[in-house]
């Protein structure tokens, strides 16, 4: 009974926030807003704390704690409830805890807006929506939750700029949104009609006892669910909305663009585990959607100018990473990604405001340059986010990767040497923006230059924070083949019961001999320190800023150097290189935009002419209506009369 | 029960006879423009479907078909009374009842 | 069916309040009238019902069905009617007359809910309809209101022929105007049944498709919807629409469940075009009026898909959706009602421009209807749908018309947002709008009412 109150207080207090904030924003002085849901935030995290040590105390049981009974449609029984077991419980820890974090950060960097109580109270009303996702015991639950997280995002993108482009970037991102859940919700009904329930503990169960692997009613269910998470998770073809959503506040962008609600998808794979294990089918279309999305967006990453959407694209490739994880049925590091990922590009999203912060304003890094000494925290912060993304040792990012390389290389040796690209371009653009923002000289307006300052203290201290979960996340699944326990692994191991009867692979330790896995990781470090140090002779050693979008000839002038062997190297490497990133970024991205907006045009083309058979004459109409009745009777009257 | 004299005219002539009454009310709202002969054929139309009931009603004894012929004669002429006050309102404003030329709402 | 009694005569006593010199009395009296038809209605709720049958002559039926439909036809009236503050303040306007002339349609909407026999449905479906007109063309001074009350009378009267010819030969075929008698022939003659029948079945389906604006019968729809007074569109988008639904569930289900598999396909085709036209000619409009019209067919469509599905748990996800879209369209045509006032009349998108600056309450209850209407989670319209999609997928076989709705579902999102981007996003002054007791009342009541069908169904899923 205790333990249901604690998981029903875990969702209501952001809600009890999002309710004092919301409507009462007007009257509620900033000060007291900020203190407010941050406070209600952190009280999620003391809770979620207490349950997590509840649960290890009682012996790793999930429990299912019932609130009411919620919808009953004929022999269909839903209800409301919550399940605390492994998955839930860590990506609880991960949402109130990074989110309580960001709250913090958003208190220092929002205060002189307008909104600001407007913008907690949204921000509450995420995180609520949120923790119904992760914590609902039933897919209706978790499509509640994912509507609600949708929709928070608009509001944050949308309500906070009145420019009306805003608008649209808002508008395309909840379209896209919903593209994807009504492939969720399909695939929810396929659910409802197969097993007869929404309720993950009778689900699985029944799906391994009804199915073999391969079936294709299984098959429909989850590529229904995973077109769902490909809206929602930013992938192929429906990536888009993401960068565009960095029009938002930069606290959103880190919690609901990189922290928290785009790993919703992953988390909807990991939860339906059972289900993907029997379809071989879909998870090889995650696996290939995954690493041509990783791929994809990291290429489009690396010569991108703008602040945050060189972390967006670099949000979307890292997701890209982590479906293909999913793919190879490395779930539980899929896992382990979501997690570091959460640290360092939350991090990595706050040190970029408050970079931003310090620049007045200033997004484009070939107007900064030089930061280090003038804001040190924010400096030696950034630093630790991409030397932990880059996948360098110790820190989090290198483990998680890894890991998830070496999954891959069992199962394909293709696709690992493509991940291993993926990850040189990942720390090059990462080692350029950090190169570009913090060293050399300063490009910014005098003006800037004085106002050059540090952020205040609720800023920073949350970068500290996650700059320390940074640098240790990765002790939570420290690999064997170091003579570790793989904690997160062991720990998150009985998620996979079902799994396991179905396909012996999920969750079985690596068959790789020690010799391989750590030529593998000598192979993927190599490849990352090759690629730093070639960002680091371009753009530090050289000097050279990418030309800005006035000059015409761009390319003569982004690497300036005398030498004839620069001369080869330019052609040979980076012309290519940003060649292809520019390809991928205007043709290709256009692209796909024309392909889904195409479809909003068609709709549009279609109404019109639908509009004009309304020609407002009677006689017409009648005229239409007996040809109706001619058809409706022919078609009703076919049995009886052929 | 039935008289001799109804059942010299087959049942069926009733239905084809009342079937083309209706069809013509049909055309008739089809093909014309005034506003009093479109609503001129519509009441052929109710017109046609009284026939159709008295005639069931007749031939087999009920008396269930003569009555819903009330009800629609009685609903027709409250029926009568508005659509006759919104052709005068037209009127009003148009100086004409063609129904043809009322197109200010569209798509 | 004591409310159907009380109804015709507080009509009539409201037109005597008419000749009294003060309007003022006249709202509240006849909240009034309905709240007590209202409690009456649901003071039935515990009649032992195999006894109603016969004191109404089988004419009529009380059951938990009946009363349940009955009683959102009269929410949807009581929450309609405060918002006809702004239009009979007009000089011109003859409040007495409206108001008795809505509480003797909202007559004709029970009878067609309740009707055991043809010449009730019939009488129920002409004294709604009649009544329509009359209030269609209510703004005597504004052509478009009488080229829209021309419009629905022509094309009403039309319908109600085709109606009335599918009744004479259903009588034809079973000498009978009971919907149980009609029941009891086409069960006794399985495999011999009269070809008058079939025909008939067709032209009734005709006459009531039309009322509930399907396509391709929904061509009066858009102009009538437009062309009326906004308050009278809204009762007509509600009232209308679910009167309709019920009679042709009832219908139906009692008579014509043997041919289920005659009809069904019928219907199921009628409802894809429905959405397919509803959704996307409402995706091209300027005015947000004509946009609810077409959204209104569209919405026609989706009911008509727990037609088709025809399972024990259709009937109630009729019910769920009923009356979830028609506290949504209400309070979408309050705001409405409120914005076009202060906008010289305009009923466009851009009439909307910048209200949540200065109208913050407004902007939030139009909202909340556009997303209920649009099915967001957490409002009604989300368990409206699901309901609907759930009965459909329980009968299998429909899979192609869910598909089809689920994606027109999403066209959806798009027009309906278009006016909250306009409220929030877009620049534009609108000052502030001073609302009365009773429409705050009424708002508030819709928005609580979206909400709890949204976040618990089951305190009204139970209710059947």
């Amino acid at each position: 009974m205790q333990l249901t109150l604690l998981c029903a207080l875990v969702p209501l207090f952001p809600f009890i926030g999002f309710l004092v904030n919301g409507l009462g924003f007007r009257n509620i002085p900033n000060s007291a807003a900020g203190v407010i849901s941050t406070a209600s935030a952190v009280a999620s995290f003391v809770v979620s704390v207490l349950l997590f040590s509840n649960f290890l105390s009682g012996g790793s049981q999930p429990f299912t704690a019932v609130l009411f009974d919620w919808v009953s449609v004929g022999g269909l029984k839903i209800q409301f409830s919550y399940l605390i077991d492994q998955l839930s419980l860590l990506m609880l820890m991960v949402v109130t805890g990074v989110g309580s974090l960001i709250h913090l950060y958003s208190m220092g960097y929002m205060h002189h807006d307008e909104g600001f109580g407007k913008f907690m109270a949204f921000l509450n009303l995420f995180m609520f929506s949120m923790l119904l996702l992760v914590m609902g015991s039933n897919y209706l639950i978790m499509f509640f939750g994912w509507e609600g997280v949708g929709l928070c995002s608009y509001l944050l993108i949308g309500f906070w700029n009145k420019n009306v482009s805003y608008g649209d970037a808002a508008r395309k991102a909840f379209v896209m949104n919903r593209i994807g859940d009504l492939g969720f919700l399909i695939g929810i009904f396929l659910i409802i009609n197969t097993f007869g329930s929404v309720e993950y503990q009778q689900v699985f169960p029944k799906a391994v006892e009804l199915f073999k692997a391969g079936d294709s009613t299984v098959f429909w269910i989850t590529f229904c669910l995973f077109i769902g998470a490909m809206g929602k998770s930013a992938q192929i073809p429906l990536y888009t909305w993401l960068p565009d959503a960095m029009a938002g506040p930069t606290p959103v962008s880190a919690l609901i663009h990189a922290a928290t609600m785009v790993t919703a998808g992953i988390y909807m794979v990991i939860r339906s585990n059972v289900l993907y294990t029997l379809a071989p089918d879909t998870l090889e279309i995650i696996a290939i959607v995954g690493l041509a999305t990783a791929l994809f967006a990291a290429s489009i990453g690396l010569f991108q100018n703008d602040i945050k959407k060189v972390l967006a694209y670099s949000t979307v490739s890292q997701l890209g990473y982590m479906f293909l994880a999913l793919g190879v049925m490395a779930y539980s590091s899929a896992m382990f990604h979501v997690m570091t990922h959460a640290f360092f590009k939350a991090l990595l999203f706050l040190g970029a405001g408050s970079v931003i912060h310090a620049m007045g304003g200033e997004q484009d890094i070939r107007k900064m340059g030089g930061l280090q000494g003038h804001i040190k925290i924010t400096f030696l912060t950034f630093l630790i986010g991409t030397i932990a993304i880059s996948g360098i040792p110790p820190f989090a990012g290198f483990f998680s990767k890894d890991e998830i390389l070496m999954h891959v290389y069992e199962h394909n040796k293709l696709l690992w040497a493509l991940g291993v690209v993926g990850s040189m371009m990942t720390s090059f653009y990462m080692f350029r923006l950090l190169f570009l923002t913090f060293f050399g000289t300063f490009r910014g307006t005098k003006h800037q230059h004085e106002h050059l300052h540090e952020s205040p203290l609720s800023m920073t201290v949350p970068l500290m924070v996650l700059a320390v979960l940074s640098v240790f996340g990765g002790a939570l699944g420290l690999p064997e083949v170091f003579g570790f326990n793989h904690q997160l692994a062991n720990f998150m191991s009985p998620l996979f019961e079902h799994s396991k009867t179905v396909n012996a692979l999920v969750g079985a330790k690596s068959a790789l001999p020690h010799s391989t896995e750590y030529a593998l990781m000598f192979v993927s470090v190599m490849a990352v320190a090759l690629s730093m140090t070639a960002a680091w002779v371009l753009f530090v050693k050289k000097a050279n800023v990418p030309a800005s979008d006035e000059t015409l000839d761009g390319m003569t002038k982004v690497i300036y150097n005398k030498y004839y062997v620069d001369e080869i190297y330019q052609a040979a490497i980076v012309k290519p290189l940003y060649s292809l990133s520019e390809f991928c970024h205007s043709v290709a991205e256009t692209a796909m935009d024309m392909l889904v907006e195409s479809t909003g045009k068609l709709v549009n083309v279609a109404g019109n002419g639908f509009r004009q058979l309304q020609t407002g004459i009677v006689g017409y109409y009648v005229l239409a209506m007996v040809a109706g009745i001619l058809l409706f009777a022919v078609f009703t009257l076919r049995s009886v009369l052929f | 029960m039935i008289p001799e004299i109804i059942k010299t005219i087959p049942l069926n002539y009733y239905l084809f006879l009342s079937s083309t009454l209706f069809v013509i009310g049909v055309i008739g709202v089809l093909t014309r423009r005034n506003a009093l002969i479109i609503f001129m054929s519509v009441e052929l139309m109710l017109n046609a479907v009284n026939l159709l009931l008295t005639a069931f009603s007749a031939y087999r004894s009920d008396p269930a078909g003569q009555i819903f012929v009330f009800f629609i004669m009685a609903v027709a002429a409250a029926e009568v009374a508005v659509g006759l006050a919104i052709i005068v309102m037209m009127y009003r404003y148009m100086r004409t009842i063609d129904v043809g030329l009322m197109n200010k709402l569209k798509w | 069916m004591l409310s159907i009694i009380l109804l015709s005569v507080s009509g009539i006593a409201s037109l005597f309040l008419g000749f009294n010199k003060s309007r003022s009395l006249l709202m509240p009296a006849t909240l009034l009238f309905l709240l007590v038809a209202l409690a009456v209605n649901l003071w039935d709720w515990n009649v032992p019902f195999t006894l109603s049958s016969a004191y109404n002559n089988g004419m009529m039926t009380v059951d938990k069905t009946t009363i349940v439909f009955s009683a959102i036809l009269l929410v949807s009236a009581l929450l309609v009617i405060p918002f006809s503050q702004n239009y009979i303040d007009r000089p011109q306007a003859q409040p007495a007359e409206y108001y008795a002339i809505l509480l003797f349609a909202l007559v004709g909407g029970i009878m067609m809910t309740a009707y055991d026999n043809l010449i009730m449905l019939f009488v129920g479906v002409e004294i709604l309809s009649i009544s329509m007109y009359v209030l269609a063309g209510s703004d005597k001074r504004n052509l478009r209101s009488t080229e829209a009350a021309l419009k629905y009378f022509l094309m009403g009267a039309f319908a109600t022929g085709f109606l009335l010819f599918g009744v004479a030969l259903l009588y034809g075929a079973t000498m009978s105007f009971s919907i149980k008698g009609i029941a009891d022939y086409t069960n006794a003659n399985v495999g011999n049944l009269s070809p008058l029948l079939y025909v008939g079945i067709v032209m009734v389906l005709i006459g009531v498709l039309f009322k509930v604006s399907a396509a391709p019968f929904h061509f009066w729809t858009p102009d009538v919807y437009e062309g009326s007074p906004s308050l009278f569109t809204a009762f007509m988008s509600t009232v209308v629409k679910t009167a309709g639904f019920a009679a042709l569930y009832r219908l139906l289900a009692v008579s014509f469940t043997g041919l289920y598999d005659y009809w069904a396909m019928s219907i199921a085709v009628v409802a894809l075009l429905t959405l397919v036209v509803g959704n996307i000619t409402a995706s091209h409009q300027h005015s947000f009026k004509r946009m609810m019209a077409y959204s209104g067919i569209s919405h026609a469509g989706y009911l008509l898909i727990a037609v088709t599905a025809f399972q024990n748990t259709s009937q109630d996800a009729i019910l769920f959706y009923s009356l979830a879209y028609s506290v949504a369209t209400i309070a979408a045509f309050g705001v409405l009602i409120l914005v076009a006032d202060k906008q010289q009349g305009s009923e466009d998108f851009s009439a909307f421009n910048g209200l949540a600056k200065n109208n913050p309450f407004l902007a939030f209850v139009m909202t909340l209807a556009m997303c209920s209407l649009a099915g967001i989670p957490l409002t009604g319209g989300f368990f409206g749908k699901f309901l609907i999609f759930s009965s459909a997928f329980a009968k299998g076989g429909l899979n192609w018309l869910l598909i089809g709705a689920i994606l027109m579902s999403a066209v959806g999102i798009y027009y309906y947002f278009k006016v909250v981007i306009a409220m929030y996003i877009r620049e534009g002054k609108t000052e502030k709008i001073a609302l009365t007791g009773l429409q705050q009342a009424a708002f508030v009541l819709s928005i609580l009412l979206t909400l709890l069908l949204g976040v618990v169904p089951n305190l009204f899923a139970d209710l059947v």
